[in-house]
């Protein structure tokens, strides 16, 4: 455990709150968007496990343009 | 011109209803600081990593601050550029498919603002975007290794920024032929790719191509001057955005009345 004392949070903080900014859109804009591209449970799991990526994939290609 | 910014602000409120303008600059901020983090904990991360004999030491020598900013730019290079394509590639090929764009286009609408106003959207999300990416990192690079002065990261800043404009308007290019978003992003990332490798292998014969931007800003980084073939690169660079811009209003026009 030394090696989370040994990490500056204030460093790191910023980071995990703007990643857990876009984290949250997305899941919100999930819930209230009324279809996806692909089931919506998989992007549930995408966007929660897949860092980053996930999110931002959804955005991408997850959000249905119509 | 009033037309003009009817269009570009129908541009701002789409961009941020999609929620645009929310996940591009946060995906600009993780990609830019990502090395800087990672850089400065490295030592850590080896040692939580294991796999290392007890008492080995590795003495990592610290890079001077300039190329860990560098390896931002570096990063921007390859997912920033991801990014812009994937931004930027339906941007009007997916209005034609989903028929806005005739919607948009039977009314007295020139071909030129609409292109221009989509292009000019596009460019003010990526410059935003990649500003306050680049400023993140920036700071970092700051706070825990050396601070660069501010007017270098400006100057750097829009060295570089020259590069991502240029292809962000190699995928408007391509949305003016293309129906399918999908055949836009290849096309363009295909171009981008093959560009940089072509530059990257004959750089002493292709000293003013486009896709040298990002070397020599590093150079510009580490030396405080820039090489001599930056002047023609840059606007060789800006010509060919021109050119390329005014080459899609001809051809949308063409394709646009056709169809």
């Amino acid at each position: 455990m030394e090696i989370l004392e040994s990490i500056n949070w204030g460093i790191l903080l910023p980071i995990l709150v703007i990643q857990l900014i876009l984290l949250v859109v997305a899941i919100i804009d999930l819930i209230r968007i009324e279809k996806t591209n692909g089931p919506k449970w998989l992007w549930v799991l995408l966007i929660l496990f897949v860092n980053i990526i996930g999110p931002v994939l959804y955005f991408v290609i997850g959000r249905r343009n119509q | 011109m009033r037309q003009w910014f009817i269009l570009f602000n129908k541009e701002m409120l789409e961009m941020a209803r999609n929620f645009k303008w929310v996940w591009v600059p946060i995906a600009f901020i993780l990609i830019g600081v990502m090395d800087p983090i990672t850089t400065y904990y490295m030592p850590q991360i080896l040692d939580s990593v294991g796999g290392l004999p007890e008492g080995t030491v590795i003495e990592m020598p610290t890079p001077p601050a300039p190329d860990i900013l560098m390896m931002s730019i570096g990063q921007y290079n390859m997912f920033g550029v991801l990014i812009i394509v994937l931004i930027t590639m339906g941007l009007i090929a997916g209005e034609r498919k989903s028929g806005v764009a005739g919607i948009i286009l039977v009314k007295p609408v020139s071909f030129s603002s609409y292109i221009t106003a989509k292009w000019a959207g596009g460019l003010l999300l990526v410059w935003v975007s990649y500003f306050v990416g680049l400023l993140a990192s920036w700071y970092y690079v700051g706070i825990l290794f050396k601070w660069i002065p501010f007017g270098d990261f400006i100057q750097a800043f829009f060295t570089y920024g020259i590069w991502l404009s240029f292809v962000l308007t190699v995928t408007i290019f391509f949305n003016a032929f293309f129906r399918s978003p999908g055949v836009v992003g290849f096309a363009s990332i295909a171009t981008v790719i093959v560009l940089s490798l072509v530059s990257g292998s004959l750089s002493h014969l292709l000293e003013w191509s486009p896709a040298q931007i990002a070397g020599y800003t590093g150079e510009f980084l580490s030396t405080h001057s820039f090489p001599e073939a930056m002047l023609p690169t840059t606007l060789l660079a800006v010509g060919g955005i021109v050119f390329l811009l005014i080459g899609a209003i001809l051809v949308f026009r063409k394709k646009e009345l056709a169809a």
